[in-house]
């Protein structure tokens, strides 16, 4: 036989020696990547309803850092599930420039794979911080928060502002903290006849000048215990 | 004392008719009015109308000079007041309110809407301290810059804005504590004064006053310079300013839309004087995208400062209800020559909860106490903690921020959080949550709170927040040492002004607003004599 067509017959022999070890180690680093894969980037629930802007991983880290940080139970009822706060990050990325939606994505992305290179604490720390057992998902947090590493400190700092600007975005949890903002009639000054509203032309001016009943220099205080905003409370 | 009933009546009295006020409005353009590429003229054009481009605008166009005013955020009305705090900055800051320098990380803000900082500031209006001045007209040469040659304006401005101290019936616990807690300490305080009229004590000033009672730009300077004839462009992002010479010809730049951004319809207007006035962290990125204007001291862009704000929470055993009262309604101007004021604080709830420690069910417990807590804030004096504004690429005004904490600034915050931890333990707190990494989270004696005396911590330690910031186009009777003389006007050019904190020599120690209004007059005044 000619000398090159045996060395291509011998390669193409899954029986020939020295064949399998090539392929064995390909089908493991395939294994691992899928590995890898599935720890990254599969096996996120289906969130309950659709997000415009965050993907399905990122509602699922945002959900475990809500219960994380604000679970059922305990001095306020309400959860931050119970908040809502995928969505009101889905919100306020919606209303936001694009690099700060930008700059959401990556702090998510960073939150969700940080546990990969920095382990949680406990048993099989390296997951994926949604995929943690919930006592480990408030260990790797208090970690975070307390870390020497000002950088990990930073992160944290900005999880906890997202899912707290949406856990006080909820009437209940306000109400109960009696922080909720109190009702306060309009006021019209004279500008209100000059400004349409944000992207509406001239003709959308809603004042007219026997709207106009401010400023005065009249001191008139709230109440606290007064009624609160229509979209704020009940009381 | 006249009724809240006949004031309204005496002011729909006093308004301009329907038609003048139809051609007022007429006066406004905002993005709907945009329909293509257009260019004008005019004697002065004014870029940003915060309370320095508002205050040079009005002025000019009360001595009968052409101005047009422009600014790149909409006009806000009160019922498109979000008042929801992340989705509130989203609309009405840069950056979504996300801003922060690099090197020390300091979280800051610029705010996109007509009226500026104004909107959305809490209107605290302090004149400068009379050192602070002295000691900018003997180290800067600006010898006309002491507080007597300023008192004038400063008076025009209060006069005009009814700047005023909080009234008693405004204050709310938060800050009738403060002030009891001061005077258990012998330390004098007082209540702040503010461009605000007929205040409810709703605290909202952080997300735009739904009462319509603090006087922003945007409802007091901004309408008075329309009855004078100006016109103002909103949702106008100015680029470039044009040159020929030494002189400015004009700005251009694009129509943009609100919130998002996105450029349309291209602008150009020639203007025989250019005042920048874009906030001190945009106009050294429109200098510098101008073809690096008006740099020959290279300072532009230079010794950014701020006012690095820490805070401290105290717990009262009896409830402060603090959502109710004046958002910043006392102070203490006390320990101005140590570095740093004390003041109170309130600001939408879910930012200050930010700061509480833990997670899960502690965390809940600690947010438990809000009604019965409060928080005070300090802002320092750092004059050698320096930074730089550099332009990005791309057409945005959003500039790259860089900054770090002088090591010996970092004692003057460690002794402004043990000087509010007094005040709290004066007051009858029992508890304070400093917010400070490595030290207790919570503290129950003042003894505890001797830490920040014995040691100071590192700056990365402390959560701060870029409370104002300056002198990034300071004025210097030097043109090698600094940007702009004593009137605002640039050093290397005949007719472009700047009128905004960046012209600051160095911080004031107290909140800026009402000195650079003051300097704002005094720069439209002499823009008007050269007329």
């Amino acid at each position: 036989m000619h000398r090159p067509f045996r060395a291509r017959a011998r390669a193409l022999d899954p029986r020939a020696p020295g064949m399998l070890a090539p392929m064995w180690g390909k089908l493991a680093a395939a294994g691992l990547a899928l590995l890898v894969l599935k720890r990254v980037a599969w096996g996120y629930p289906r969130p309950p309803r659709r997000y415009r802007v965050l993907f399905r991983g990122e509602a699922a880290v945002l959900a475990n850092a809500a219960e994380a940080m604000y679970p059922r139970g305990g001095a306020i009822e309400a959860s931050g599930l119970d908040a809502d706060i995928p969505g009101y990050v889905d919100r306020l990325m919606l209303a936001s420039h694009p690099r700060i939606r930008l700059l959401i994505h990556l702090l998510i992305f960073f939150v969700e794979h940080s546990t990969l290179v920095f382990r949680a604490p406990g048993h099989g720390g390296f997951r994926r911080f949604s995929a943690l057992p919930h006592a480990q998902q408030i260990a790797v947090l208090d970690a975070w928060a307390t870390s020497s590493l000002f950088f990990r400190r930073l992160v944290f700092t900005s999880l906890r502002s997202l899912c707290t600007l949406g856990y006080f975005a909820h009437p209940p949890v306000i109400e109960q903290l009696r922080v909720a903002p109190l009702a306060i009639e309009p006021r019209v000054c004279e500008a209100d006849l000059l400004y349409p509203p944000v992207g509406r032309g001239r003709d959308a001016i809603a004042w007219t000048a026997r709207d106009v009943n401010a400023p005065t220099d009249a001191v008139l205080p709230l109440d606290p215990d007064g009624p609160l905003h229509p979209l704020r409370g009940s009381r | 004392m006249t009724s809240a009933l006949e004031q309204s009546a005496g002011l729909r009295a006093a308004l301009p008719s329907p038609a003048a006020l139809a051609a007022l409005a007429g006066q406004i353009r905002v993005f709907a009015d945009y329909q293509r590429d257009f260019s004008e003229q005019t004697d002065v054009v004014v870029v940003g109308s915060g309370p320095g481009g508002a205050v040079v605008a009005k002025e000019l166009a009360e001595r009968g000079h052409r101005v047009v005013l422009v600014e790149e955020g909409p006009p806000f009305v009160p019922g498109e007041y979000e008042i929801d705090a992340g989705l509130s900055m989203a609309r009405t800051m840069r950056e979504g309110g996300l801003r922060a320098t690099s090197g020390t990380v300091l979280p800051t803000m610029q705010a996109i809407a007509l009226g500026g900082g104004s909107l959305v500031n809490s209107a605290i209006c302090v004149r400068a301290p009379e050192a602070v001045l002295a000691r900018w007209s003997r180290d800067f040469e600006l010898p006309h810059t002491s507080r007597a040659e300023l008192d004038p304006h400063y008076d025009a401005v209060g006069d005009f804005l009814g700047i005023a101290p909080t009234p008693e019936a405004v204050l709310g616990r938060r800050n009738t504590l403060f002030r009891d807690g001061c005077r258990a300490l012998g330390i004098p305080s007082e209540p702040i004064q503010r461009n605000v009229r007929g205040c409810r004590g709703s605290g909202e000033c952080f997300t735009g006053c739904r009462a319509r009672a603090k006087q922003s730009m945007d409802i007091s300077y901004v309408p008075s310079a329309l009855r004078a004839g100006a016109r103002v462009l909103t949702s106008l992002r100015i680029e470039r300013v044009r040159m020929s010479g030494r002189r400015a010809i004009g700005v251009e730049g694009h129509v943009v839309e609100p919130f998002s951004g996105r450029a349309s319809h291209r602008a150009r207007i020639d203007a025989k004087i250019v005042v920048l006035a874009a906030g001190c962290m945009a106009t050294p990125v429109l200098l510098q995208k101008s073809g690096d204007l008006a740099n020959s001291s290279r300072q532009v862009g230079e010794n950014l400062q701020f006012h690095p704000g820490v805070a401290v929470m105290g717990i009262f055993p009896e409830r402060v209800d603090p959502h109710f009262g004046a958002t910043q309604g006392y102070q203490s101007l006390h320990f101005i020559e140590a570095g740093y004021k004390l003041e109170t604080l309130w600001a939408p709830p879910a930012i200050l909860a930010v700061r509480l420690p833990g997670s899960g069910l502690a965390l809940k417990q600690r947010l438990s106490v809000i009604p019965y807590s409060a928080i005070w804030d300090a802002i320092a004096s750092c004059n050698r903690s320096l930074g730089r504004v550099r332009a990005r690429r791309f057409r945005t005004l959003d500039p790259h921020l860089s900054w770090h904490l002088h090591p010996d600034d970092v004692p003057i915050l460690a002794r402004a959080m043990y000087s509010l931890a007094e005040v709290f333990f004066a007051a009858g707190a029992h508890t304070i949550i400093p917010g400070v990494h490595g030290v207790a989270p919570e503290m129950r004696s003042l003894r505890e709170a001797e830490i920040f005396l014995t040691h100071p911590r590192r700056a990365t330690d402390y959560v701060m927040g870029g409370n104002h910031a300056f002198c990034t186009t300071r004025m210097h009777g030097d043109p090698r040492r600094g940007v702009v003389d004593e009137l605002g006007c640039c050093h290397d050019a005949d007719n472009l002004y700047l009128a905004d904190t960046g012209v600051f020599p160095q911080c004031p120690s107290v909140n800026p607003m009402w000195t650079l209004m003051a300097l704002a007059r005094r720069t439209g005044l002499a823009i008007a004599d050269r007329l």
